[in-house]
């Protein structure tokens, strides 16, 4: 039996009032590779923000537990502290650091420890190798410039960086090449395994062409309707999520 | 320098950094106060300033009386109101104690370097720079303001560039000027006939500092830009008042302003953009943006657009604002606290125009300095 790391109960959050996370629950073991899908609007980004707690999103019922133990009064740096990571649907660009420095913070900050240049130096030029990011974007500023797809592939490249328990990939297969598709594939299969968990949000089937998933779940309008295995997938893309709607939780 | 100092220490306070056009008045911008300023006479600075002097075809003295360019000497004489005022204009072009001749000829790639740093010793700096570039010559000059104690420093300098046909000049100045220090800093420059000013300001000291740069873009084709970054902590007030003043046929100016306010900073930034008559086919912008870190700060833009001439085109935009808040939320979410990533986020507005320094030690220098200032974001 795998370990219990994510485990979301009854999650209910609003924004400047709105209510938008209607009561999710969801649990996710070690090991496990999950995708949620569900049409424009329906809370995705904002179920992936309030695991990462972005300021403006409040929890107002529930629980989210990570091995164990609550963490609703988290901040976003502690999240990262404790080894939960977000790959950004929209990532933002940071002039004034460059990528290797800003990850070798970041790296020294979620671990704790002091992190040494030319080891570090190394490391990430392998990373970078694997997910087909020229060496020199190592050196431009955090995004500035960048483009869609080339956003996407460096946030899975702090994902491979940091390391993390907890993987929320919030349309990162968005806007890719066929190509950057199969890359950043590759990059979240290499970083899977039996003791860390992946949450796959997409509207796209193309990804699970790669990835396996343990278990797809539909959501709409802020609540899981339906959890099933990767044939989901299929049902969805030939079917839309129409017949959905009238299912209600399951 | 009895009348200068009796009209100095005899006035409650002290008018300094107008506006060129007087509006606003309930603002209160249209001039800064320096009140309470007093002082007894001009006190030696004892030190030399060259850190760094090019080879080629430059001439780089001390300041000195038998120093002279009769014809930008003239033109500087006719201009009027060159400064942050009158009489402190008037001291340090008579009564300076420090400053630096530049004459180049050439095209010198390395820049000159010239430090001014005050101490218990050497408390006053009136320096009065000339730099002087003949036809098709370019240089970079670079002045560092920076206190090594806490002396109370008062520091009023006098800069004046010309730019002759198809010459450039590269002004970098830093003010990092301890927080008891006075800063008033006067800058003036003449550009010909396709030459070009390329001012680069870093304002980050001083209990008050008051800044003035008129740029004359006097003939066809001059080009004149500003790039001014700040950062205002503690308790501290910085004026700045520049002025691109548009002469010459197809002239070319460009200001942007970038800085942080923190704690109970106040900044006034006074940016005005002078189409004079016969300035045809000439274009300005300016862009001022301030981060507010603090609610208790006090931040005031005045962009100020005067046209005698039909045919010209100018944009300014001034805006101030909070961290953005999903900036924030993105680096934290990469494990920064929050204050690093305010920090981070800073750094970030100030980079592209630290980036145009050419000198990696002067770059991390101010990178230091403002990791400094930031710490109690
Ligand atoms: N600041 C806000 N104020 C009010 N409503 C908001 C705010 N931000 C987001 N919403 C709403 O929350 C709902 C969920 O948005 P969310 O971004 O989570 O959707 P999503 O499922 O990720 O959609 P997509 O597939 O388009 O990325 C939307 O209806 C959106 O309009
Ligand atoms: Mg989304």
């Amino acid at each position: 039996m795998s370990k219990k790391l994510l485990e979301i109960q009854n999650l209910k959050s609003s924004i400047e009032h709105t209510e938008i996370l209607k009561g999710i629950n969801l649990s996710i073991n070690q090991g496990e590779i999950h995708v949620i899908m569900g049409p424009n609007g329906a809370g995705k980004s904002t179920l992936a923000n309030v695991l990462m707690s972005h300021p403006k999103h409040e929890i107002t019922e529930g629980n989210i537990l990570f091995e164990g133990e609550s963490i609703n009064g988290f901040s976003a740096d502690e999240k990262a502290k404790i080894g939960v990571f977000l790959s950004f649907q929209y990532p933002e660009e940071v002039a004034g650091i460059t990528v290797e420095n800003f990850l070798r913070a970041a790296k020294s900050a979620v671990t704790g420890e002091p992190v040494k240049f030319l080891p570090f130096k190394k490391a990430l030029r392998e990373q970078m190798k694997l997910l087909k990011i020229d060496e020199t974007y190592g050196s431009r500023y955090l995004n500035v410039g960048f483009s869609g797809g080339e956003k996407k592939k460096n946030e899975i490249l702090q994902m491979a960086v940091l390391e993390p328990k907890l993987a929320v990939l919030d349309e990162t297969d968005s806007g890719l090449d066929v190509d950057a598709i199969k890359v950043v594939a590759e990059g979240v299969n290499t970083l899977a395994n039996e003791n860390n968990a992946i949450l796959i949000i997409t509207h796209h089937k193309k990804l699970l062409d790669y990835i396996k998933p343990n278990y797809v779940h539909v959501l709409l309008d802020g609540k899981i309707v339906k959890t099933s295995d990767g044939s989901l997938a299929d049902e969805i893309e030939s079917k839309g999520y129409e017949w959905l709607s009238n299912q209600g939780g399951v | 320098m009895k009348d200068i100092l009796a009209e100095i220490n005899e006035a409650p306070t002290i008018q300094t950094n107008r506006l060129p056009v007087i509006t606003w008045r309930w603002l209160k911008v249209n001039e800064f106060q320096l009140d309470d300023f007093t002082m007894e006479k001009v006190l030696p600075y004892n030190k030399g300033c060259f850190t760094a002097v090019p080879s080629g075809n430059i001439d780089v003295k001390a300041m000195a009386e038998n120093i002279h360019y009769l014809e930008a000497e003239n033109y500087f004489k006719n201009k009027g109101n060159i400064g942050v005022s009158d009489t402190f204009v008037k001291m340090v072009d008579t009564f300076y104690n420090t400053g630096a001749f530049i004459h180049v000829k050439d095209k010198i790639q390395d820049p000159v370097i010239i430090s001014y740093k005050p101490d218990e010793s050497n408390p006053m700096i009136m320096d009065k720079n000339f730099i002087v570039a003949e036809e098709n010559s370019e240089v970079t000059v670079i002045i560092d303001y920076t206190s090594i104690d806490n002396t109370s420093a008062l520091h009023n300098g006098l800069t004046k560039i010309y730019a002759k046909d198809g010459a450039t000049i590269n002004l970098i100045k830093l003010q990092d000027l301890n927080d008891t220090s006075i800063n008033l800093d006067s800058n003036i420059a003449y550009i010909g006939e396709n030459a070009k000013a390329n001012y680069v300001s870093i304002e980050v000291g001083s209990d008050k500092s008051v800044v003035s740069y008129i740029s004359n873009l006097e003939e066809e084709a001059s080009e004149s830009n500003l790039d001014s970054i700040y950062l205002v902590n503690g308790s501290r007030t910085l004026d700045m008042n520049y002025i691109m003043s548009h002469i010459g046929k197809k002239t070319l100016s460009r200001i942007n302003a970038y800085g942080a306010l923190m704690g109970k900073a106040k900044k006034t930034f006074k940016g005005t953009l002078d189409f004079k008559k016969g300035s045809t086919l000439s274009k300005a912008s300016e862009e001022e943006y301030t981060i507010l870190l603090d609610k208790t700060v006090k931040s005031q833009a005045i962009p100020l657009l005067l046209c005698q001439e039909d045919d010209v085109e100018g944009l300014h935009a001034a805006s101030a604002g909070k961290i953005d808040e999903d900036q924030l939320f993105y680096i934290m979410s990469r494990g920064f606290s929050e204050k690093e990533a305010k920090k981070l986020i800073v750094e970030s507005y100030f980079t592209p125009i630290i980036d145009k320094i050419p000198l990696s030690s002067m770059r991390e220098e101010i990178q230091n300095i403002m990791n400094q200032r930031l710490m109690d974001v």
